[in-house]
């Protein structure tokens, strides 16, 4: 260190400067700071080394890639054979709560699934297919870009139903009416 | 709180009481012309609903959802279960949040102390008499007392049978082939019952007993004697009805859903297709507002066990003994190609019941690159010389929509049973009739419709009278607001179909509904895939097949019968593409097994026009593959590629013939109703004879295709409705 | 040194014996015969014979190990396989027992007559076991019937 400062020394007045950087850093009152002061080193770089700086202080411009398809090692038959269907789930008929049918889903075609000739159980080939149904979308837009970036062909197919008013009436059950009227109840 | 029909009759100054009913009537059911939003607080939250809106709708509103089990939002309020009840601030008892409608500035709490306390009691006294049996209950992963117990319902229980007495039990009742009734299970919320006298029009269901004596059921056995009765199942919010030929085979949480539609009637009703270990297990109606709401006819719901049956899963070739054996693709396709190429442009094709759009424009376009236009559908539609009833989409759909059909106020039916044809379709008119004023009247056989109906009669000359303007329900059609003129189209597909089309089209048109929008003329098709055919230039009928006496005639589920021995030339060489060994089978040469609506994504057109897409739940068996590959390759055997070698590039041809079929979910206005009746009138014959309908009762409603020809439960429910009307 | 170990010492026993065996087993033709199939030249005392066929030497010139071998019969060809071997063989064949199955005193084989025949390992061949599925089939096919 001495040495390489000694040797650069007569070379140019930078390194005096910095030199003078340095004491002047540590100044008169250096006892009142709390820390040691930065040091300003950038004097004494090369001018190779301050053109690669000064471009790291702009944006850097990265080559966009669309599609991670190409690097995420997802192998071609399931990226590019597989449609994508986004959709909010149905209501299950059978159940009357409403809270899962908010959010976007993605459902992937359905692929073969086969039968174990001993014990009959079913398998498939197809790693995507338990995906189906399960990824979460808050809107519509977050799952394409979800699809794009993979690569999917996608398809939206629910319409954003708007529900339909339907004004209930207890007292219609009594309203002197033959049709509405019925036998039991 | 004073009932709302009453205050409004004390309110009202007319002197004569029917009026005021009715239009109270009126008033609860259509939101009046402007309603002034009044402002409410849920949770402290605030919401702008209309007047008259329940205490649980206004919750909905923002997503607060207030537990329930007898309210229903298709069937009426009963107010029974008291699941639903609210706090509402100064008020000294919890509300019924369903039946209550709100008032300006009500502060609803919906989490508040007392609501909480109320809940939990409701949850403790069903729980106290419900079994638990959720673990052999097949209503378990999927029961609304389940989830709301676990959410809603006190974590710990003061029932002790300190007695020994055990839980009150109820015996289960038989039904009928399609609902499992486990009665103890019952939790007395109505919705069945409801269901059954609103809904599917049977006053079958109703309680004996009060109480704790109080008993859901039939009364006396019997039979659920209706189309409709699939729907309770999904209605009952515990195990009580499950379904019968679905029972202990699947957990919800184990069966993959896969959105479809169901092609076993022409309405295109929006199913879930429930599959699990490649077998599909059940059928549950998917909600659709402008289809079919959220119920779904018997047939779709239950025939799916004839998708395992009587399939075809190899491809076939006769021998020259007359045995058909199972071969390969390769030999198969060789086989029909050579049988093609040896008959030159005496090629035809008939499209059945169950046909997608895809399928129906890969065979078009080939037997067109053959040189032969000799492509049919199996039922017939009106045609004459030179002019086509099936030029104009307008002539043969259902051009008011079937969510407009409960709008209607005066309904004239032809020819048809919308109760067997299209079931979903007779609840919306059973819903205008009973909900909306709506008056119908029928001409053809009396049939139960499940509603009042004013029989005009069942000749043809009836309809002839009204065509003219002489028939007194031609002036009442005439003075209706919104009218409606439904036409089968089993009675169009008579020899004297082109009178009725002429006749009724004609008149149609000349009425003048209050909204100029309003479309009169309405077809009820019965086939899936007619709509589909037509649209892409199918000729509606066989007739001209039988005339030509084609060599190769491809029969594209074509299992209807109009194809038969008889009408076809011995040396013709038949190849049925299909799913099913049905009537069409029999008669082929060769057989290429083809995939059934569960197991393509295809696209159908129903009796509307509109066009749905079903998609894949499950693979087609064995050997057989989607219909439109297998004529895909077999144009290439024969030497005529077709230009498409995938979903993507079949579906941007069948948007270069018609851009409709690829416009999924929507429906395309139609046009051209005068140059369409114009066209139908040049065609005018007379009429002869009676007016029948295929299917006049319930067992004549279960097997009416190849799929529910398969199913063994479809067969059932005929034995069992033959049986209850034997000894009825 | 007796011309016999002088013999010895040059590996002349080597072709003696040889010349014994081809001359044991019956000439030239019949020892190249042999020879093909059991890629082995080798004589020794037969000690028995199995109801198959198989016969079973001993030449206790050969080390531990090679010093029992069995001869499969001729029909066989070359289609030759260890399970061929009788059961009650093994265990002479495999040094388990020094006694050939007639004259073992402890009986370390026993034939009880619910024991089934043996039976040689029949993989590769169209006999060979096939599991078949034991599950009822999902989808039910269409049998046309045979008078159409």
């Amino acid at each position: 260190m001495m040495a390489g400062m000694l040797r650069r020394l007569p070379k140019s007045v930078v390194s005096l400067k910095w030199y003078q950087n340095s004491v002047s850093a540590y100044s008169s009152d250096a006892l009142k700071q709390k820390e040691a002061p930065i040091v300003d080193n950038s004097v004494i770089l090369d001018d190779k080394e301050m053109k690669e700086r000064e471009k790291l202080t702009h944006l850097v411009n990265l080559p966009k890639e669309k599609t991670l398809a190409s690097i995420n090692g997802v192998p071609e038959e399931h990226v590019k054979d597989r449609r994508v269907r986004i959709f909010i789930p149905a209501k299950n008929a059978m159940q009357s709560g409403t809270n899962n049918l908010n959010t976007w889903r993605i459902e992937f075609d359905n692929r073969e699934r086969w039968e174990n000739p001993l014990m009959g159980w079913s398998s498939s080939a197809d790693p995507l297919s338990n995906m189906s149904g399960v990824v979460e979308f808050n809107t519509k837009e977050e799952a394409i870009n979800h699809c794009e970036k993979n690569g999917w062909k996608w398809l939206v197919s629910s319409e954003e139903r708007k529900k339909k008013e339907r004004v209930k009436n207890y007292g219609v059950n009594f309203s002197w009416d033959k049709r509405t009227r019925v036998s039991t109840k | 709180m004073l009932r709302v029909p009453l205050t409004r009759a004390i309110c009202l100054t007319h002197s004569s009481r029917v009026l005021v009913t009715a239009s109270a009537r009126l008033q609860s059911n259509i939101p009046a012309k402007a309603p002034e939003k009044v402002e409410v607080f849920i949770d402290d939250q605030p919401v702008m609903v209309a007047p008259g809106t329940t205490v649980l709708q206004a919750a909905a509103q923002i997503g607060v959802e207030i537990p329930r089990f007898c309210y229903h939002e298709r069937l009426a309020v009963a107010g029974n279960c008291r699941m639903c009840l609210v706090e509402v601030e100064k008020s000294p008892k919890p509300v019924a949040a369903c039946a209550m409608p709100v008032m300006k500035g009500w502060r609803i709490k919906t989490n508040s102390e007392m609501t909480r306390k109320a809940r939990e009691g409701v949850m403790e006294f069903l729980l106290a008499n419900h079994p638990l049996d959720c673990p052999i209950c097949d209503q378990g992963g999927e029961c609304d007392l389940q989830d709301q117990a676990m959410v809603f319902g006190s974590d710990r229980s003061r029932f002790t049978d300190i007695d020994h007495a055990g839980k009150r039990a109820v015996e289960d009742k038989d039904i009928g082939p399609l609902v499992k009734t486990i009665m103890t299970r019952c939790i007395h919320c109505t919705r069945c019952i409801r269901f059954a006298s609103e809904i599917a029009g049977v006053d079958d269901f109703g309680t004996t007993g009060r109480g704790n004596e109080m008993q859901v059921g039939t009364y006396v056995e019997k039979l659920f004697l209706t189309e409709l009765s699939g729907n309770v199942i999904d209605l009952c919010p515990v195990g009580a009805l499950t379904n019968k030929p679905y029972s202990f085979s699947a957990r919800p949480w184990e069966v993959r859903k896969i959105d479809s539609i169901d092609v076993l009637d022409a309405l295109g009703s929006n199913i879930v297709v429930s599959t699990r270990t490649g077998e599909v297990l059940r059928i549950l109606p998917r909600e659709n507002e402008d289809i079919n709401e959220e119920w779904l006819s018997d047939k779709s719901r239950f025939a799916c066990d004839g998708l395992k049956r009587q399939r075809l899963i190899t491809p076939m070739l006769r021998k020259p003994n007359g045995e058909l054996e199972a071969v390969e693709w390769e030999t198969a396709l060789i086989g029909v190609a050579q049988a093609v190429q040896n008959a030159g442009d005496k090629v035809a094709a008939v499209a059945g019941s169950l046909v997608d759009a895809e399928q129906l424009i890969a065979v078009k376009d080939l037997l067109n690159r053959l040189g032969s236009e000799l492509l049919c559908t199996e039922q017939k539609f009106p045609t004459a010389d030179g002019t086509s009833g099936t030029d104009f989409r307008s002539n043969y759909l259902l051009n008011s929509s079937i969510a407009a059909c409960e709008e209607a106020d005066l309904v004239l039916l032809v020819g048809t049973n919308p109760r067997y044809e299209a079931p979903l379709l007779n609840t919306r008119l059973r819903k205008g009739y009973v909900h909306k004023e709506q008056d119908i009247a029928l001409i053809g056989p009396k049939v139960d419709l499940s509603y009042r109906y004013e029989h005009l009669g069942n000749s043809s000359s009836i309809v002839q009278d009204i065509a003219s303007g002489k028939h007194p329900f031609a002036q009442r059609l005439k003075s209706a607001k919104r009218p409606l003129v439904i036409v089968g189209a089993n009675a169009l597909s008579r020899s004297d179909g082109k009178a009725f089309l002429a006749g009724l089209h004609s008149f149609a048109n000349q009425l003048t509904p209050e909204d100029k929008n309003w479309k009169v003329w309405n077809v009820l098709q019965t086939n899936a895939s007619q709509v589909a055919a037509l649209d892409m230039g199918y000729k509606a009928g066989v007739e001209e097949i039988v005339a030509a006496g084609p060599k190769v005639l491809f029969l594209l589920g074509a299992d209807g019968g109009a194809i038969n021995k008889d009408n076809i030339p011995k040396d013709c060489f038949v190849v049925y593409l299909g799913h099913h060994g049905d009537n069409g089978a029999p008669l082929a040469h060769a057989i290429l097994p083809g995939a059934a609506y569960t197991e393509k994504q295809a696209t159908y057109v129903n009796t509307e026009g509109r066009a749905q897409q079903t998609l894949v739940a499950i693979t087609p068996p064995g050997m057989a593959r989607d219909d439109w590959k297998i004529i895909r390759a077999l144009s290439e055997v024969i030497g005529t590629s077709l230009p498409y070698d995938n979903l993507d590039e079949i579906r941007d041809r069948l948007e270069d013939v018609a851009p409709h079929l690829v416009r999924y979910g929507r429906l395309e206005e139609n046009n051209f109703y005068a140059q369409a009746a114009q066209l139908a009138k040049l065609q005018a014959s007379s009429l002869q004879g009676d007016i029948d309908v295929k299917q006049r009762t319930l067992a004549d409603f279960f097997m009416t295709d190849s799929i529910s020809r398969a199913s063994p439960t479809m067969a059932k429910c005929v034995q069992a409705v033959k049986k209850a009307q034997a000894t009825a | 040194m007796r011309i016999r170990d002088l013999a010895i010492y040059f590996g002349f026993d080597k072709l003696q014996r040889l010349y014994q065996d081809v001359k044991i087993h019956g000439g030239l033709l019949m020892a190249i015969q042999k020879f093909r199939r059991f890629d082995d030249l080798k004589s020794g005392r037969l000690i028995g014979q199995d109801k198959y066929g198989n016969k079973y030497y001993e030449n206790l010139y050969y080390f531990f190990g090679r010093s029992r071998w069995v001869e499969y019969p001729e029909y066989k060809n070359c289609e030759m396989d260890g399970s061929q071997v009788a059961p009650e063989w093994s265990g002479w064949l495999s040094y388990r027992t020094d006694a050939p199955p007639y004259a073992d005193p402890i009986k370390i084989y026993t034939k009880y007559k619910w024991m089934l025949d043996h039976s040689e390992n029949l993989s590769g061949t169209k006999h060979a076991y096939m599991p078949y599925s034991t599950t009822k089939p999902k989808i039910e096919a269409w049998v046309p019937k045979k008078d159409d």
